[in-house]
């Protein structure tokens, strides 16, 4: 814990939605982040993985108060951001910035790319016009755009990978303390993929900036973070360093996520069919009771339906929610074989 | 070669736009055998998308097909539509990346599948829903019965997707192409859709061709693997070998670029700059030069030739990559 | 379907739509005549309307001498003859589209203007301030749009100036129901909520991304609209209330050339052919138009 606190404290968050009824979809009311609490130090990484309807992106939105959440406090360097409005939601605003998972979609087609860096810099009225302009051009040359070259462009000729940077220029314009990434290289090409998360990396450790990097990939937000979140269907199920999740994963949901992704390795062994996670996604409007995960969990007994597990510390840093999880031993020695679901796939480890 | 079931040869699709040809392939070739699955590996531009069109005959009338598509023993290339029409969904089936779209909101479930069914073979509306029921519990939707009567925004995404199987095996096809099929999808969902794809090969002893960017998955799944750039096939291998022996840059920089969850975090990617080359503007040599590590002038000028240069491995390159020494 | 399959767009190819496939979808017709021909003929018939009658040889359209009233067409001096009283047809015709077009220009501008101003605070604001004035525009739509019109004209009194207000109780309601509309759909894209965690005031939306992205609906709209505004100009010159004589307007010329409609039918056919080819360049225009913006 550095000193001071953590940078972002997020306690007990709430936010939910009215569905009207349309079709077969029932009207009510959505809860799709319930209760979810965890804290962010300065100069970290936090990875939050989920599937569809898991709300990480409505958590997102949530934090930036965009819309404000139903209840729970946002802590921002100790300000509660709920409590905020008007003059002093703007202030706070300034330190965090979100780059979506649109390219296109998070650029206004009309603007030019000058003129979309400049926009926040021109709302936080952060100085005369040649200082607005200097610092565009500082921020396109982070991220690797020549502002020669594409100060005058528009967004429809920029490739996604462009695009994307010109998003994350607009997101430094104003040197934020944090920026949540939500999905923000989903859309691109493998290769583009990996040179921006190369610079995301990059802009990281050069400008001591925070992190919190939302993706449905397990492997990608491993592969930037400090510390994995994973959440399913409005609630956080687990979370802890990234390579305690990885070898020693502790909710049935996370292994499941784990025995998942494709392994690009054809003579790993193959995952025995029936290893995969089983059934669908439970509707959101009407979540089981107790463990959300239960209707899908091979380890599923009467008390998940009756009691809903909290989130309990079960390993140096490392939390999950789950009456029955995977590994119950605290403080697993590094090398040691990852943790199977009932024989899933994994590659034995390496000694790192 | 009577053995294939597909048989692609010196494939080239060209658009016409604004007084521009845009080749979208440029000479692919490649063969598909009964039973066996070949993933189709290719980022955006690479020509992946329009080579399965050009198979299933779906290209717009823009499009300029040559070369040989050779599906048992038939040319598709120039075929009339409507012996295209027979061809497709009998011979050759395609489920599509988004389910969303490609299901008809506006119709039942049933309806859907049973539209399938009639439309190649000549069976009653209670025979084509008796089929409809067997194939949706082939593809293993739960509740089936009752996913009959529904819409599909009643379906999740990997249900509609399942339906969406459901309807390109109607006509029990001997070839079907996933295109992106499962990129849509969740990480999980994504795992069960190609079980069952993989299950229903199994069962049906059926060819599968995977359409992706995926190279994970055509690991996982693929016997054998056609990677693409830019509307060329550059290298093409059984599975195991191609992992094993990458010979392709290209190939090497795809895989490299995969984060893997053995990477320590923060690591750095292997990542290559640039990005594909723009299609309208043909340059002579090899289309991968600009990114290529192991570029030369030879490359700049002389487009190297696709072929097999070891046993059941082809590549284009002049400097493929060398084994990997294991660490 | 775009003529260009998606991984291709992606790799920033081509456009996702182009003309070639925009005239399949319209016809021939509309392929070929595209945004340039109709924009072609209405700055022509701009050209003859305002321009012409200042540097050409064009007679004055009134205060004729009733000594050369009703010449018959290519007499000297007067090639398409004169009116009742004298005055040139020629002249009246130029003179007369100046008004109609002056007309049309003024309510579109003040449509896209007030009316869209409203329907895109409305939208924008959403809540009881966007059905109050959604509901209050409704009252004005809901009557036709002649029968306004006319009420309005009537309660005025019959000059150019009026006739301009009249109409626009018609072009401002229409005009807000597509900007509305338009900015409820750019209200729920990313780049919106990205300036709005930018810090960007209300007032900046609303004028640097909000009108940019719906203007072209808009003028599309208004430009599809001139032709009904002509006509309905028209109408009300027939009825009296529109340009008083002896200021010609296309309309108020139909309307006095009807009672000699057999012995002389060019009284009212010149003018009805003018307003015609006028009104269908600008249709093909609003169509060229939103053929080419609608794909981008």
């Amino acid at each position: 814990m550095s000193s001071g606190g953590p940078l972002l404290d997020v306690r007990h968050l709430v936010q939910e939605f009215e569905v009207r009824a349309q079709g077969g979809v029932r009207s009510g009311v959505v809860q799709a982040v319930s209760d979810v609490s965890f804290s962010l130090d300065k100069g970290e990484t936090l990875g939050l993985v989920g599937e569809t309807g898991s709300g990480k992106s409505t958590l997102a939105r949530s934090i930036l108060q965009a819309p404000r959440p139903k209840s729970g406090e946002v802590l921002f360097e100790g300000v509660d951001l709920v409590t905020l409005r008007g003059r002093e939601m703007l202030r706070a605003r300034r330190q965090m910035q979100m780059v979506f998972q649109d390219p296109f979609g998070s650029l206004d087609p009309k603007w030019s790319v000058t003129r979309i860096v400049e926009e926040p810099l021109i709302a936080f009225r952060t100085g005369a016009r040649d200082e607005r302009r200097r610092r565009v051009t500082e921020v396109l040359e982070l991220v690797g755009l020549d502002p020669g070259r594409y100060a005058d462009r528009r967004p429809r000729s920029l490739s996604g990978g462009q695009a994307q940077r010109v998003a994350i220029a607009r997101a430094l314009a104003l040197d934020p303390a944090l920026i949540i990434y939500d999905e923000a290289v989903s859309s691109l090409d493998v290769l583009i993929r990996a040179q921006v998360l190369n610079l995301l990396e990059r802009l990281r450790s050069e400008l001591s900036l925070t992190y919190l990097f939302i993706a449905h990939d397990l492997a990608l937000v491993k592969q930037v973070s400090d510390r994995v979140a994973v959440m399913y269907l409005g609630k956080l199920v687990e979370i802890g360093p990234a390579e305690s999740l990885y070898r020693e994963p502790l909710h049935p949901y996370t292994v499941a996520l784990l025995a998942s992704i494709p392994n690009p390795d054809p003579t790993a062994p193959r995952a025995p069919a029936g290893q995969t996670i089983h059934g669908e996604p439970p509707s959101p409007i009407d979540p089981p009771s107790g463990c959300r995960f239960r209707t899908r969990c091979p380890r599923a007994q009467d008390v998940c339906a009756a009691e809903e597990p909290p989130l309990r510390k079960l390993a140096n840093g490392h939390f999950a929610a789950c009456h029955f999880p995977v590994s119950r031993d605290p403080l697993q020695a590094a090398g040691r074989e990852p943790a199977r679901l009932a024989g899933g796939h994994h590659d034995p480890a390496t000694t790192n | 070669m009577s053995e294939s079931l597909l048989d692609v040869s010196d494939l080239r699709v060209d658009f016409r736009h604004d007084r521009q040809v845009v080749r979208a392939v440029d000479g692919l070739t490649y063969s598909v055998r009964r039973g066996q699955t070949v993933a189709v590996i290719g980022e955006s531009g690479s020509g992946k998308t329009v080579s399965s069109r050009a198979v299933m005959g779906l290209l717009p009338p823009t499009a300029t097909v040559t070369g040989s598509i050779r599906f048992e023993d038939t040319e598709m290339v120039g075929l009339a539509e409507k012996a295209m029409r027979r061809h497709r969904g009998r011979g050759v089936a395609m489920v599509f990346q988004d389910p969303t779209r490609s299901l008809n909101p506006t119709m039942r479930v049933g309806a859907q599948i049973r539209e399938a069914i009639q439309t190649h073979e000549n069976t009653s509306r209670g025979g084509a829903q008796d089929r409809a029921l067997e194939l949706l519990e082939l593809v293993r939707l739960p509740a089936a019965r009752e996913r009959l009567e529904q819409y599909p925004h009643q379906l999740s995404g990997g249900m509609r997707q399942r339906v969406m199987i459901a309807i390109a095996l109607a006509a029990s096809p001997k070839l079907l192409i996933a295109d992106e099929a499962t990129t849509a999808l969740d990480v999980t969902t994504q795992a069960q859709i190609m079980e069952l794809l993989r299950d229903l090969q199994q069962r049906l002893g059926m060819a599968l061709i995977m359409i992706s960017h995926d190279l994970g998955l055509a690991a996982s799944f693929a016997d054998e693997v056609v990677v693409m750039y830019a509307g060329r096939a550059v290298e093409r291998a059984p599975t195991r070998k191609l992992f094993a022996h990458v010979r392709m840059p290209y190939t090497r920089a795809l895989l490299d670029a995969i984060p893997r969850l053995e990477n320590a975090s923060h690591s750095q990617l292997a990542a290559i700059p640039g990005q594909p080359p723009n299609l309208a503007l043909r340059e002579p040599g090899c289309p991968f030069t600009p990114r290529c590590p192991n570029a030369t002038d030879q490359c700049r000028e002389h487009a190297p030739a696709f072929a097999e240069h070891e046993p059941d491995h082809e590549w284009a390159c002049w400097h493929p990559c060398a084994d990997e020494v294991p660490a | 379907m775009a003529d260009l399959p998606s991984d291709l767009v992606a790799a920033g190819v081509a456009p996702a739509a182009d003309e070639a496939a925009v005239a399949r979808a319209g016809g021939w017709w509309q392929g070929r005549l595209g945004v340039a021909v109709p924009a072609a003929m209405v700055l022509f018939i701009f050209g003859l309307c305002f321009i012409w009658p200042i540097i050409g040889p064009v007679p004055p359209p009134t205060g004729g001498n009733i000594l050369n009233s009703s010449l018959p067409a290519f007499s000297p001096g007067h090639f398409l003859g004169t009116d009742a009283v004298g005055n040139d047809e020629w002249s009246r015709l130029l003179y007369g589209g100046r008004a109609s077009l002056e007309i049309a220009l003024a309510v579109q501008a003040i449509g896209i203007v007030v009316g869209g101003l409203i329907g895109a605070i409305a939208a924008y604001l959403g809540g009881w301030r966007d059905a109050t004035m959604m509901r209050v525009l409704d009252v004005f739509i809901a009557f036709p749009g002649l029968v306004l019109a006319v009420a309005i004209a009537q309660g005025l009194g019959p000059s150019e100036l009026h006739t301009i207000w009249a109409l626009s109780f018609f072009s401002v309601p229409a005009s807000a129901r597509i900007s509305r509309a338009a900015t409820l759909r750019v209200r729920e894209e990313t780049f919106m909520t990205a300036a709005r965690l930018s810090g960007t005031s209300t007032p900046r939306m609303l004028f640097g991304h909000i009108a940019p992205n719906i203007l072209p609906q808009l003028l599309t709209y208004a430009l599809l609209g001139m032709g009904i505004i002509m006509i309905l100009e028209g109408a009300l010159s027939f009825v009296g209330l529109g340009v008083p004589p002896p200021a010609p307007s296309w309309g108020n010329m139909i309307a006095q050339g009807q009672s000699t409609l057999s012995a002389t039918p060019r009284y009212v056919f010149l003018p009805s052919a003018a307003l015609f080819i006028t009104v269908v360049s600008f249709n093909l225009l609003g169509e060229g138009l939103r053929a080419r913006w609608g794909s981008q």
